[in-house]
């Protein structure tokens, strides 16, 4: 769809001044400016205001208590792995996580599971996992490599179903994991990886 | 901010790190329209907006350490409720967008002036739902929102080239829209 002479383009980027159009091409510089002035100047819409002063005087979530609280309190869980090398890393992460203490007990909310993420980035500085769960925010949530051998990974509570996800290295390489069980093509001409997370089996002890 | 217009966006960005929470309420005053307003025209319904606008702002506000250059709070907060859209939009059976049912009030001084606005409001927001949400953004960012191709990169994350490809097909896709429609 290519009817639109450059110039039109030119002028409405600021580049040349709108004098320089002949009337035909300066209308639908005129019609698109018509546009955009209209919706950008009739809404009227109520404030969020209070109801986003009333959120945020509420305490946050106690997400690091509740982090804690998991780990020392094994439950079941549903654990992804994803490169296929680190395999044995996740079986062995399995096996801690499935021998609970005999006085464990399940504390997730229903509804709820545990995603692993595992990847292994070599001379990384930095690695995030970025998905619909944490709003694409890089800051939100951080793997972590404490061997410094390179594999690097976090423990997400989620929301059970399906989750899009990438991975950011050093803050600026967004990575789509490539053995992902899942694929899919976001709005934005990126292919995300998805993560699949069971509900966990809560018990009630 | 101008001189005159309170204080600057880092400024009240350390306010409300040192622990004066009701100081978000300068910032909610200062983007919120625009943020609704982008929001509205990325979803097609006011009350999505709202809810996205209202997440991202609670969202912005737990995350606001994170926040590396507050002088660019803006575009900050354009990404966090884009990706709000993002989510939205993405929950939906398709990328298309639903307009809201009812129209604007007509003031009764002025009817048939805000009736033929309303028509024409009407005509270019059916226009711009049938551009795919990549599109929708790009002409929203620019030609609503009145951003630089820079502060769009930093709001979406995208490359300027990218955006500027966008905001071109936008462009085409909405005048063509308009004469379908009109």
């Amino acid at each position: 769809m290519k009817f639109l002479d450059p110039r039109v383009h030119r002028v409405l980027d600021g580049e040349e001044p709108r004098e320089s159009l002949d009337l035909a091409l300066r209308r639908q510089v005129e019609r698109l400016d018509q546009a955009a002035a209209l919706l950008a100047s009739s809404l009227e819409q109520a404030s969020v205001a209070d109801r986003v002063m009333t959120a945020i005087r509420r305490p946050a979530p106690a997400h690091t208590h509740r982090f804690i609280h998991w780990l020392v309190t094994p439950r079941a869980i549903v654990l992804r792995v994803r490169p296929a090398w680190s395999l044995a890393l996740a079986a062995g992460l399995l096996a801690a996580l499935l021998l609970p203490l005999p006085e464990s007990r399940v504390a997730l909310r229903e509804g709820e599971g545990i995603a692993q993420f595992v990847a292994r980035f070599p001379g990384a500085h930095s690695v995030a996992v970025v998905g619909s769960f944490n709003d694409w925010q890089p800051e939100s949530t951080r793997l972590e490599d404490p061997d410094h051998d390179g594999v690097w990974g976090a423990s997400v509570v989620l929301p059970a179903g399906a989750h899009e996800y990438m991975f950011v290295v050093d803050g600026e390489r967004w990575i789509a994991d490539p053995l992902a069980e899942r694929f899919v093509q976001d709005d934005y001409g990126r292919e995300n990886s998805v993560v699949l997370v069971q509900p966990a089996r809560v018990s009630h002890l | 901010m101008k001189k005159g217009e309170g204080p600057s966006d880092a400024e009240v960005v350390a306010t409300i790190l040192a622990g004066e929470t009701e100081a978000f309420g300068i910032i909610i005053r200062r983007y919120e329209p625009g943020l609704l307003r982008y929001a509205t025209r990325m979803l097609g319904s006011r009350d999505a907006a709202a809810d996205a606008v209202a997440e991202g702002l609670v969202r912005a506000y737990r995350h606001l350490a994170s926040c590396r250059d507050p002088t660019r709070l803006r575009t900050w907060l354009y990404r966090i409720v884009a990706n709000r859209c993002k989510s939205e939009l993405a929950r939906r059976p398709t990328a298309s967008i639903s307009l809201d049912d009812a129209p604007p009030v007509p003031d009764p001084e002025s009817v048939e002036t805000t009736l033929e606005r309303a028509e024409q409001l009407a005509l270019v927001e059916r226009a711009l739902a049938q551009l795919s949400p990549d599109k929708r953004e790009a002409f929203v960012l620019k030609h609503v929102e009145g951003m630089s191709y820079e502060e769009m990169a930093a709001a979406t994350g995208e490359r300027i080239p990218t955006l500027k490809m966008r905001v071109h097909r936008a462009r085409e896709a909405l005048l063509r829209a308009l004469e379908e429609v009109e």
